[in-house]
């Protein structure tokens, strides 16, 4: 039982990662990004093929290295960064919302079946495997306990990414991103340049996203395309959503609510007979009945996003304002908190 | 009295339409200067044009004494020449003060190492410097027990009111107003036409294109009238009246104070 709830909360950790960098593209930046899967996808492919050696027959995948776990996890992250640096370069020219949307899905669709049908890169359809506890040896963690630690670094990597995210989301960055979701062309007569900094946000997400899928390809120790349809994308926006798009807080919140808490609520239904896959089928309805519900009724999610906040009960301006505290919730680096 | 904007023989075709064709004009330093024309004159394409939000076919466009023609919108901003659009364009999630915080640009702060670092010393003051600075901006168009507002859920007025704040956050050298007076009504005209006038007083040079000629009349030192894609004159509003080419294509009927409030 113990063991189980261990890599529920892995599972959970991991997928609030990964919702966090997609949360930086879609709830900062705007963009409905489909190809996010795809850098998930090519961190964990990456993280596996320099760490579990040299292919044997009858596999076959590039590289090939045993590197440690941390320096995989960095060049991962890169990987996955360039693939959006290339991806979003081409797709946020000229493109915004549905368009973007579908050149981005196109993108992870090539992706996909090039990874599952070029068998040398990662081994086509059968996938990568043989990372076993990264960094247990390092350590000298016995198997027993090994997923306690797992665990454990994985939430001590999401506390770092909600430091990070936190950081920028109240800095000028974060709030200049926030105006280009809003309002693009008053933004760049406003002097910010769309181009950059919406792709600033995106390739910043995708690394996050490698993060994630570095991390979920040392908890599965195998990855193959059967892990990552794109689909899973939308699974991810079901958690931003409801937690609150745009928000941190709501995100990690959104990914306990509809990753872990629907998971498990379905968990426990009787069996038809049968009808194998009616627990899976009626877990994706009650997704989609309860994404229906929060758009319809509570769009802005359970934790919505915060604004900034000035307190100045007087309303003063002018000298006397500085001496007094004026702002709360989010600081937005005013420095007058 | 020096050319702060120099447009010079401007073209723009959208197929076979003409929009702007040979426009020429300039606006001065420390002056309020209005664009009309009637419909489909191409008032709003040559403020695309100057504002780098299209690219015009040939012609040129100085401000400042650097050609200005084919930049980017953004880099056009950063030299200091801001405009508006038709409809008022808040961040409508963003709350009213932080819609006034962002109307200042600064490379610095909102580069990424640095907004991930965290501000320096310098940085906080120069923030809380901004902050009461807006506040002080909103006060004056009575906005500022809204400041904590979703900016989205003002009305249109004051959506009109915010984006003037904004400018007046912005310091530019020169703002363009697209139709700022549309749909406002005329207490808040007067209160618009303070404001547009206390730009000046700023240091922000102003163009403006509007419809409402006794808007115009008050506050404009010089008017430039376009009709079909030119400019068919360029004079202080009281010769306008004068000129017969300015009353075929858009005066008709000479209007007056009380009752031309389109």
């Amino acid at each position: 039982m113990i063991d189980y709830l261990v890599s529920i909360l892995t599972e959970g950790v991991i997928f609030a990662i990964m919702a966090l960098g997609l949360n930086v593209i879609w709830g900062w930046s705007g963009d409905f990004d489909l190809a996010y899967y795809g850098y998930v996808a090519l961190g964990a492919y990456m993280t596996l093929v320099l760490t579990i050696g040299p292919p044997t027959q009858p596999t076959t995948y590039i590289l090939g290295l045993t590197l440690p776990f941390p320096i995989a996890v960095i060049i991962a992250i890169i990987s996955s960064m360039l693939l959006a640096l290339i991806v979003g370069a081409i797709a946020l020219r000229h493109l915004r919302g549905i368009y973007f949307s579908i050149v981005t899905l196109g993108a992870v669709y090539v992706l996909y079946i090039f990874a599952g049908q070029f068998v040398p890169l990662f081994n086509g359809y059968n996938g990568l495997s043989g990372l076993f506890d990264p960094m247990g040896d390092f350590f000298h963690i016995d198997f027993a306990s090994y997923g306690f630690y797992y665990l454990g670094l994985c939430a001590v990597v999401l506390i770092a990414v909600v430091i990070m995210v936190t950081r920028l989301n109240t800095s000028r960055f974060g709030l200049a991103l926030r105006s280009l979701r809003e309002d693009e062309r008053a933004a760049a007569a406003f002097g910010r340049n769309i181009y950059v900094t919406k792709l600033k946000a995106y390739v910043l997400g995708a690394g996050i996203g490698g993060l994630g899928g570095a991390l979920f390809a040392g908890y599965l120790s195998a990855f193959n395309p059967s892990a990552w349809s794109p689909v899973e994308t939308i699974i991810l926006y079901a958690a931003i959503l409801v937690g609150g798009r745009g928000s941190t807080r709501g995100v990690v919140l959104g990914v306990a609510v509809m990753v872990m808490g629907l998971q498990e609520a379905t968990r426990y239904l009787p069996e038809v007979a049968n009808q194998p896959s009616f627990a899976p089928a009626f877990r994706l309805i009650l997704t989609g009945i309860v994404l229906v519900l929060f758009i319809r009724f509570r769009p802005q999610g359970i934790l919505p996003e915060r604004r900034l906040r000035d307190e100045d009960p007087a309303g003063k301006s002018g000298a006397a304002a500085v001496a007094e505290k004026v702002v709360t919730g989010p600081s937005l680096d005013t420095g007058v908190a | 009295m020096t050319a702060l904007l120099e447009v010079q023989d401007l073209h723009k075709h959208f197929g076979g339409v003409q929009a702007v064709n040979a426009c020429s004009f300039t606006a001065a330093e420390g002056q309020i200067t209005g664009l009309i024309g009637p419909n489909g004159a191409g008032k709003s394409t040559a403020i695309d044009l100057i504002s780098g939000f299209k690219i015009p076919d040939t012609g040129t466009v100085v401000f400042e004494g650097k050609q200005v023609q084919g930049k980017p919108p953004y880099a056009i901003s950063r030299m200091g020449m801001i405009r508006t659009f038709q409809t008022p364009r808040e961040w409508p999630a963003l709350s009213v003060l932080e819609n006034l915080i962002l109307a200042c640009y600064e490379p610095r702060r909102e580069g990424f190492w640095l907004s991930l670092r965290g501000p320096t010393r310098a940085e906080k003051e120069r923030a809380s410097e901004q902050l009461i600075r807006a506040r002080a901006i909103l006060e004056e168009f009575g906005l500022l027990s809204l400041r904590n507002e979703r900016a989205g859920n003002l009305s249109g007025g004051q959506k009109r009111l915010l984006e003037f704040g904004r400018i007046r956050m912005a310091e530019p050298r020169l703002v363009i107003l697209d139709e700022p007076m549309g749909g406002v009504n005329p207490v808040l005209g007067e209160r618009m036409a303070t404001a547009v006038l206390g730009f000046v007083g700023a240091g922000t040079s102003v163009i403006i294109v509007e419809h409402n000629l006794p808007f115009i009349e008050r506050v404009t030192d010089q008017v430039v009238v376009m009709a079909e894609g030119r400019v068919i004159a360029e004079a202080p509003f009281e010769q306008l009246r004068g000129n017969q080419a300015v009353v075929d294509a858009y005066l008709g009927e000479m209007p007056t104070y009380d009752d031309a409030d389109n």
